[in-house]
C-alpha cells in the first residue's frame, strides 16, 4: 500500500534539461515544486571533479552516466512481424540518468530548427505540390511557429551561455554565421570556440565550393559567463573529454551546471533522487492527473505524491511509456494506423565519414565539440529537392580534436581491432584524421512507433516499452545524398585516404549512432493529430505537461536539445501567465 | 652577439620588478574566470580563496586537494600567486585545477594583487 504524501503545487518527473527548466521557472512563479529523479544526484564538486572525470574507461566505455538497464530498458525490433528483444546495454543511443539526465553527457551542439521545419507539411506541399508527400510519411506541421518560439530560443541561449556566431540577426544575413537559420533577436551570448584544425581545412574547401561554413553553436561558455539564473559558468578549457562525460570546468551547459546551483538554494524546491515513478494517477472523468506513484529505490517503499501540476520530463522512452502504462490517451495501433500515444517515433539519421592527412598535425588530444565547422546548405529548406526523390536533409560537420585515448583512435577500415598492426596504424593516423558527420532528419513513418511489450517487464513489473524502428527509403536516400555532398568537400580537402561510412539498410542497436530519439507524445493542433497541444499540455489531462523531444512531430536535420529547451521555457511561460490563473485546457479542441 | 644581448635584456626585464604596479581592480574583473568553481559555496568545485594570501597551498581542511598541491612547499605570496595563475601546471605540476592560466603575465599579476585583498 502506497504511503500518501502531502499534496504539492507541482511535481516534476525527471531532472534533466526540461525538468530542470520547469522546476526553476515554476519556483520563480511561487510554486512549491518536488523534483523526482530515478538516478543519483550529481554534485560537480564530488562527481565531476578532476582527475576522476577524465576516466575515459569509466565514463565513455562503461557508461557511468547512463540509465541502468537492469532496472528499466526498452525492447527493440526492426519490423512489426518480428519479436522484440530487450536492450541489455545501451549502445546506439545513450539515455542518461541522474540529475542532469542526458544533458550531462551531451556534446553541446545547440541548434534551432529552420522556420520551414515548423510548417513542414505545408512547406513541402506548397513548394513541391499537394500530392508530393507520400501517404506513408506521417509528417505534420508543428502547432507553434518559429517566430513564436524565437524569444524562448533566445532565452535558452542565455541559460546555456551558448558560444557561436549568428548568421541571421533580425533578417540581416551575416557571412561567417549560418545564413540558413531563422532570424535571431540577438547574437550568441559568447563568441564561437576556435576552429579545430580539421574544421579549418574543411571550412576553406567548403567555401571554395560555394558553401557557407560557420562554427557549430556550442552549448558551453567560451569565456566566463553568468547566465539568466545568476549561475556562473567557467570557460571551456578544451580538455579533450566532453561527450559521454560531464564538464570539469562548469563550462558545458547542463541542468546540473546552469540551473541546479540556483535551485539548490531555492526553499520552494525539494529534490528526491533514486525514486522510480511507476504511474501517473489519472482521473479520467475529471480529465486530470491527481498525482504520481513512485517507488523509493533505496527502501522499496511505495509513495503516492499528489500534485496540482504534473510535469513529465523523463526522456522520449519514459514519457511515452508513462502515458501508455497510465492509460492516458489512445495508444497507437499499427494495424489500423489509429491512436496517437507512441506514434511517429523518429530517430536521427547520422552517417559519418573520415579522412586522413598524413602531412598535417591535427592535435587530437585537445579541443572541444565547439571546434567543429558546419555547412547547412543541405538542410530541409536550404536547397531544392525537385527530382531528388526524397525530402529532408541535415547539416554537415567536420572536426578534429577532442579524441580521447581509448575511443578517439580513428584508423582506416580493414585495420585489425587489436594487435601489433592496430598499434602501428594507431600511431600512424592518430594525429592526422578528420571526422565528419551528417545530421540527417527522420520523418515519421507509419511502421515506426512505440507500444507496450507483450513479454518483457521492468524491475517494477511493468511491461517494457517496445520500439519498432527501421530506416525508411526516404531517409536512406536523404543520407546517401548528404554523404555525396560531404564526399565532394572531402575530395577538395586533398586527403591521402578517406572513407564514407553509410548506415546499413537495417537499423541496428550497435554501435553508437545518436541519442536523438523523438516522437511518441507528439504535439499538434488538435486531439485528432496529437497527444499534447501547442503548450505541451496533455489533451487528456489539463494539469499534465509533457516535455522533451517526445513532443516533436518529426525529427529535423539538427540536434534536438535547443528546441526542447525553448519549448520548455515557452510552456513554462504559458503556465505562469495563463494556467495558474485559470487552470484548464489552454487550447480548446 | 646581438641575440645574446637581446636575451639578456629580456631576461632582466622578466626578473626585474614590474614597471607598472599591479592593478587589483583589473584583477577583480579577471577573477570572473574563477568564480564558477571558487564560488565560496559548500558545493564549490574549487577551494575557498578568501584569505589565500599568506596561506600554504593545499591546507584547507574541507577541500580535497591533489597530492601535488598538498606537497607544494611555499607560501601564496604575490610572486607565487602570479606564477601559478600564469602557468598552473608549470608552477605546481600535476595539480587538478582545470584552468590553463592567464597567458599574459600582467593579467596574472593583477589577479594575484586582487587575491591579496580578498579576505
Amino acid at each position: 500500500m502506497a504511503t500518501r504524501l502531502k499534496e504539492i503545487d507541482a511535481v516534476v518527473i525527471g531532472m534533466g534539461w526540461a525538468g530542470g527548466i520547469m522546476a526553476r521557472e515554476l519556483t520563480l512563479a511561487g510554486l512549491n515544486v518536488v523534483g523526482l529523479e530515478r538516478g543519483p544526484d550529481h554534485r560537480p564538486a564530488q562527481d565531476f571533479a578532476m582527475p576522476g572525470i577524465r576516466d575515459e574507461l569509466k565514463y565513455q566505455q562503461r557508461l557511468e552516466l547512463m540509465g541502468d538497464n537492469s532496472i528499466d530498458t526498452i525492447t527493440f525490433r526492426n519490423q512489426p512481424a518480428q519479436m522484440a528483444l530487450p536492450i541489455r546495454r545501451w549502445s546506439a543511443f545513450l539515455p542518461g540518468e541522474g540529475v542532469g539526465g542526458t544533458g550531462n553527457h551531451w556534446g553541446g551542439s545547440h541548434w534551432r530548427f529552420q522556420p520551414d521545419d515548423f510548417r513542414l507539411r505545408t512547406y513541402l506541399q506548397t513548394r513541391y505540390g499537394a500530392k508530393s508527400v507520400p501517404d506513408t510519411m506521417a509528417i505534420q506541421d508543428w502547432p507553434v511557429g518559429y517566430d513564436e518560439l524565437e524569444p524562448y530560443y533566445d532565452r535558452f541561449d542565455k541559460v546555456c551561455g551558448v558560444s557561436g556566431k549568428a548568421g541571421n540577426l533580425k533578417g540581416r544575413k551575416i557571412a561567417g554565421g549560418n545564413v540558413f537559420e531563422g532570424p535571431r533577436a540577438s547574437e550568441y551570448p559568447n563568441r564561437p570556440m576556435p576552429h579545430s584544425e580539421g574544421g579549418a581545412i574543411f571550412a576553406a574547401a567548403a567555401k571554395n565550393l560555394g558553401y557557407h561554413p560557420f562554427p557549430v553553436p556550442f552549448s558551453a561558455a567560451s569565456a566566463p559567463y553568468k547566465n539568466i539564473y545568476g549561475v556562473a559558468m567557467g570557460a571551456c578549457q578544451e580538455c579533450g573529454f566532453c561527450t559521454r562525460t560531464a564538464c570539469e570546468a562548469s563550462a558545458k551547459a547542463s541542468s546540473v551546471t546552469t540551473i541546479m546551483p540556483a535551485l539548490r538554494q531555492e526553499p520552494k524546491f525539494e529534490l528526491r533522487t533514486r525514486v522510480f515513478v511507476s504511474r501517473l494517477v489519472y482521473d479520467k472523468a475529471a480529465r486530470r492527473v491527481t498525482g504520481v506513484l513512485y517507488t523509493d529505490l533505496k527502501t522499496g517503499q511505495e509513495y503516492e505524491q499528489p500534485a496540482n501540476i504534473v510535469v513529465l520530463s523523463a526522456f522520449v522512452f519514459s514519457n511515452t511509456h508513462m502515458l501508455l502504462h497510465s492509460g492516458i490517451g489512445t495508444p497507437y495501433d499499427h494495424a489500423t494506423g489509429t491512436g496517437l500515444v507512441g506514434k511517429n517515433y523518429c530517430y536521427q539519421f547520422e552517417a559519418p565519414a573520415a579522412a586522413f592527412f598524413p602531412d598535417k598535425e591535427l592535435n587530437p588530444y585537445m579541443g572541444s565539440p565547439g571546434g567543429g565547422v558546419v555547412i547547412d546548405d543541405f538542410n530541409n529548406a536550404s536547397f531544392d529537392h525537385a527530382g531528388l526523390g526524397f525530402f529532408g536533409g541535415g547539416y554537415i560537420i567536420a572536426s578534429s580534436g577532442g579524441s580521447p585515448p581509448i575511443n578517439g583512435r580513428s584508423v582506416p577500415e580493414g585495420t585489425p581491432a587489436w594487435g601489433s598492426q592496430w598499434k602501428r596504424e594507431t600511431v600512424k593516423w592518430y594525429y592526422h584524421s578528420v571526422h565528419f558527420n551528417t545530421q540527417g532528419s527522420v520523418y515519421g513513418h507509419r511502421d515506426n512507433y512505440m507500444d507496450l511489450d507483450p513479454t518483457y517487464k521492468d524491475a517494477l513489473g511493468r511491461p517494457l516499452l517496445r520500439l519498432t524502428y527501421n530506416g525508411t527509403d526516404n531517409d536512406h536516400a536523404m543520407s546517401r545524398y548528404l554523404l555525396s555532398r560531404v564526399e565532394n568537400v572531402i575530395k577538395a580537402m586533398g586527403p591521402a585516404h578517406y572513407e564514407m561510412r553509410p548506415r546499413p539498410k537495417n537499423f541496428t542497436i550497435v554501435p553508437y549512432q545518436s541519442t536523438h530519439n523523438a516522437g511518441g507524445t507528439i504535439m499538434g493542433s488538435d486531439p485528432g493529430n496529437s497527444v499534447v497541444n501547442r503548450y505541451l499540455q496533455s489533451w487528456d489531462a489539463h494539469n499534465l505537461f509533457v516535455m522533451g523531444a517526445s513532443t516533436f512531430p518529426q525529427q529535423h536535420g539538427y540536434n534536438p536539445t535547443g528546441t526542447l529547451g525553448a519549448l520548455a521555457l515557452w510552456s513554462a511561460d504559458k503556465i505562469k501567465n495563463s494556467y495558474l490563473k485559470n487552470p484548464g485546457p489552454l487550447v480548446h479542441a | 652577439m646581438r641575440d645574446r644581448i637581446t636575451s639578456i635584456t629580456l631576461g632582466a626585464l622578466l626578473l626585474s620588478p614590474p614597471a607598472l604596479a599591479a592593478d587589483a581592480a583589473h584583477g577583480k574583473q579577471l577573477f570572473a574566470a574563477c568564480v564558477a568553481c571558487h564560488s565560496e559555496t559548500p558545493d564549490a568545485q574549487g577551494p575557498s580563496l578568501k584569505g589565500v594570501a599568506g596561506r600554504k597551498p593545499g591546507t584547507l581542511e574541507d577541500f580535497r586537494y591533489s597530492n601535488a598541491m598538498k606537497r607544494a612547499d611555499f607560501v601564496w605570496d604575490a610572486a607565487n600567486l602570479r606564477d601559478y595563475l600564469h602557468d598552473p601546471q608549470g608552477k605546481v605540476k600535476g595539480n587538478h585545477m582545470p584552468f590553463s592560466g592567464y597567458p599574459d603575465v600582467k593579467d596574472a599579476e593583477d589577479v594575484a594583487a586582487y587575491l591579496q585583498t580578498y579576505k
